[in-house]
């Protein structure tokens, strides 16, 4: 399977142009800590609405979750 | 027999008026002016740089957006397309150190969460993108005086993922006149990007 060399564009004002491979370095990186933090958002958004699902399960109700 | 303007109701003479009372016609039709645009508001937003994104662009720089003519500014990102489903951010100048950022958030449930930093790259959260379009609404405050800047923005990751309010700080005295809008993910399209600075 072929892959691409080709770096994404970036913008200044009206001029687009490839990025430098200095700059296509830092943006994978940066690409990769931003979906590792996504994850962990999301991670924690399930987590936080799986202990609400357990609470309303041991009888809260939702004005009583609301409080906590 | 002099007249009126439709609008402001300025005195103007008629073609049968006498011309030795033109200087005279002149005189009252200008007092009449200066007295309306004298009293009139000021515009309190203005509209100071317009940036179309381009195709399939990963960041978006824009230059010469805050001066010493504006204390705080309002950037806005309307149209356009993002490829992927993300968030869009936003640096200031060259600073990629020192962002405090808070983003307070529900899935569009009542359910509130909040993401924070205090050791940021950038600021997140400040505007969504996915292929139905692009949105960002952030205030910017004081980002070109020699204080620390402020901003406040109102949110949508991905657009229908989540929504919230997102807060930021960037605590040091540089005084910016560029940022940068980047999406956390893929590449924009399309769209524009405007800036505006609050009359001081």
């Amino acid at each position: 399977m072929a892959t691409t060399t080709a770096k994404p564009n970036i913008q200044i004002d009206d001029l687009v142009r490839p990025m430098t491979t200095e700059e296509h370095t830092a943006y994978k990186a940066e690409q990769t800590a931003m979906a590792a933090r996504q994850a962990e958002a999301e991670a924690k958004a399930a987590e936080r609405e799986s202990a609400l699902a357990k609470l309303a399960a041991l009888g809260l109700t939702e004005q009583e979750i609301a409080a906590l | 027999m002099a007249t009126t303007t439709p609008n402001y109701g300025w005195p103007v003479p008629t073609s049968t008026d006498l011309v030795k009372d033109g200087a005279t016609a002149i005189e009252a039709l200008g007092d009449a002016i200066d007295a309306t645009v004298f009293g009139l508001p000021v515009a309190g937003l203005t509209l100071i740089k317009t940036q179309t994104i381009g195709t399939a662009v990963s960041s978006v720089n824009v230059t010469s957006a805050f001066s010493a003519t504006y204390d705080n500014y309002l950037i806005t990102v309307a149209g356009g397309v993002g490829s992927a489903s993300g968030l869009l951010q936003l640096q200031m100048g060259a600073t990629v150190t020192g962002y405090y950022y808070q983003y307070i958030y529900s899935l569009w449930n009542n359910s509130i969460l909040v993401d924070a930093f205090t050791t940021g790259t950038k600021w997140l959260y400040m505007g969504g993108h996915n292929a139905s379009g692009l949105t960002m609404h952030c205030q910017v405050l004081s980002p070109n005086l020699a204080k620390p800047t402020r901003v406040t923005a109102l949110s949508s990751g991905s657009l229908t993922s989540d929504v919230g309010s997102t807060n930021g700080l960037l605590n040091n005295s540089t005084q910016y006149t560029d940022f940068t809008i980047t999406p956390a993910s893929g590449t924009l399209t399309g769209g524009t990007i405007r800036v505006y600075g609050y009359k001081n």
